[in-house]
């Protein structure tokens, strides 16, 4: 039945090449620690990708009740903590997993820098890279502000003096961020948009071209 | 079964002969399947992690309460660290010319460590390099770490009026997150204090004390409970027992406000 049924998307699609090339594709015995067990730090990438996996997942559901408006954000998140069925949990994974990303994607990029596996011709990859970092340091910073507490209000009051402080684009780099003069409901309605939508979607565009270029050029051989 | 069979070693449809260089195996199902138990263990350790170590909710936000020593999280402490190093006029070095150059170097290191060999004692230039920037981050963020826990307990004297009492600003119970209300001095609390300072540590006709925690430790709090603050406050603030007085300090000590 199964079988039938996809042997009928088959013959339409050809879906059997795409999934194929995926899971047919040999994984070097250099970078499989159950051939060598310190070929762990090769598991740093996946690991950073399963738990931006686990951030997306625990942002959706804490999406569901956070109310993004000065007035009523941070009573929707202490109704998470204390009123919804494990809502701490979800918000401790969120808040928690948010520090492990940068933990493991700074590993991800030391093992990447010492294996010089950036090297001719994965240059790009290394670049994308770097750009994925940037925008998860963005989602930290425009993450912190959401709770509406005290530490969140001050931590951007801060960061934007600091981004006003440049000399002459300043001021408005400082507009841009706060979307006013000071830190308010415009900036708190805009920080979530940036963390749900506008983040999102170049972390999924960037990852895309991240893994598809190691399938294009494979893992760097061993050292 | 739809097709995947002839893939998996030790099934009668396993064909061998695929795999064109030794050592190498699959990526599906068997790679997959030995990342699959490494993201496993490391789920259940992550999971037990938050599980033992709940997020706590400060305050409300409260743009009046300029009293509040700010600090970004701790993945930015680097940074804004470094602003520290470069005070008054010379503030650009921090905001912008050493961040760029910092950044820069790391979009475009593939094209300034571009010898062929890849091993990182053949190339001590990088490797050193990165070795540096690694251990001068970790001690970036110590260091604001280090000195922001000083700024508050130096702040902690700000708070305080003539007769070294903390005085915290009056704000709504509804905007209070009292923590670690499973503990049984907060039940102490709640049937002793919570008649003067208010359900949720607001205030009334003694003190708010909600933020307490920040400025005095467990000892502070229980030689003052102990003590006693007359005319407004008894000894032990009422209670009987030595050993109550010890469980509301233990709790208080956590309520910190942030």
């Amino acid at each position: 039945m199964l079988k039938k049924a996809y042997d009928w998307i088959d013959e339409r699609l050809n879906v059997t090449p795409l999934w194929r090339d995926v899971a047919d594709h040999e994984v070097p015995a250099h970078v499989n620690p159950a051939v060598k067990m310190s070929a762990f730090v090769y598991c740093f990438g996946g690991l950073t990708f399963l738990v931006i996996t686990t951030q997306i997942l625990s942002g959706m559901f804490l999406a569901m009740y956070y109310t993004p408006d000065i007035n009523n954000a941070w009573y929707s998140v202490k109704y998470i903590d204390d009123q919804v069925l494990l809502g701490q949990v979800v918000r401790g994974m969120h808040f928690w997993g948010a520090s492990l990303v940068i933990v493991m994607m700074f590993l991800h990029m030391l093992r990447v820098f010492f294996t010089g596996a950036y090297k001719a011709p994965r240059e790009l990859n290394w670049v994308v890279g770097v750009l994925i970092f940037f925008v998860v340091l963005a989602f930290g910073f425009t993450g912190y502000l959401l709770p509406w507490d005290q530490k969140a209000y001050w931590a951007t009051a801060v960061g934007s003096q600091i981004a006003g402080s440049i000399p002459w684009i300043g001021p408005y780099i400082q507009t841009l961020l706060l979307g006013s003069h000071t830190v308010g409901a415009l900036t708190l309605t805009r920080f979530f948009a940036i963390h749900v939508f506008f983040l999102p979607a170049a972390l999924l565009v960037l990852l895309a071209l991240h893994f598809i270029m190691i399938r294009a050029q494979h893992i760097a051989g061993p050292l | 079964m739809a097709a995947g069979g002839e893939r998996i070693p030790g099934t009668p449809r396993y064909r061998h002969h695929q795999l064109r260089n030794p050592g190498t195996e699959p990526f599906l199902p068997n790679f997959l399947l030995k990342e699959w138990i490494v993201g496993a263990v490391f789920l259940l350790a992550f999971i037990l992690w938050v599980w033992f170590n709940p997020v706590d909710l400060g305050p409300r936000a409260n743009p009046d309460d300029t009293s509040f020593i700010p600090v970004p999280d701790w993945y930015f402490l680097f940074l804004y660290q470094i602003l520290k190093y470069y005070p008054g006029q010379y503030i650009v070095f921090g905001t912008v010319l050493v961040p760029l150059v910092a950044t820069l170097l790391l979009l475009f290191t593939p094209w300034l460590d571009v010898s062929k060999t890849r091993h990182p004692y053949k190339r001590p230039l990088a490797t050193g390099a990165m070795v540096l920037t690694t251990f001068l981050v970790i001690w970036l963020t110590n260091e604001a770490a280090v000195q922001h826990r000083a700024e508050v307990a130096a702040a902690s004297g700000q708070g305080q009026l003539s007769a070294g009492l903390v005085s915290l600003p009056k704000i709504p119970a509804s905007q209070i997150h009292l923590t670690a209300t499973d503990m049984p001095g907060y039940q102490i609390f709640e049937q002793n204090c919570s008649g003067c300072h208010g359900k949720s540590a607001e205030g009334g006709f003694g003190p708010p004390i909600y933020a307490i925690g920040k400025y005095w430790d467990e000892n502070k709090l229980k030689s003052f409970i102990t003590q006693g603050s007359p005319p407004k406050m008894p000894p032990k603030g009422g209670l009987s027992s030595e050993s109550d007085v010890e469980k509301v300090a233990q709790w208080l000590a956590q309520q910190k406000g942030s």
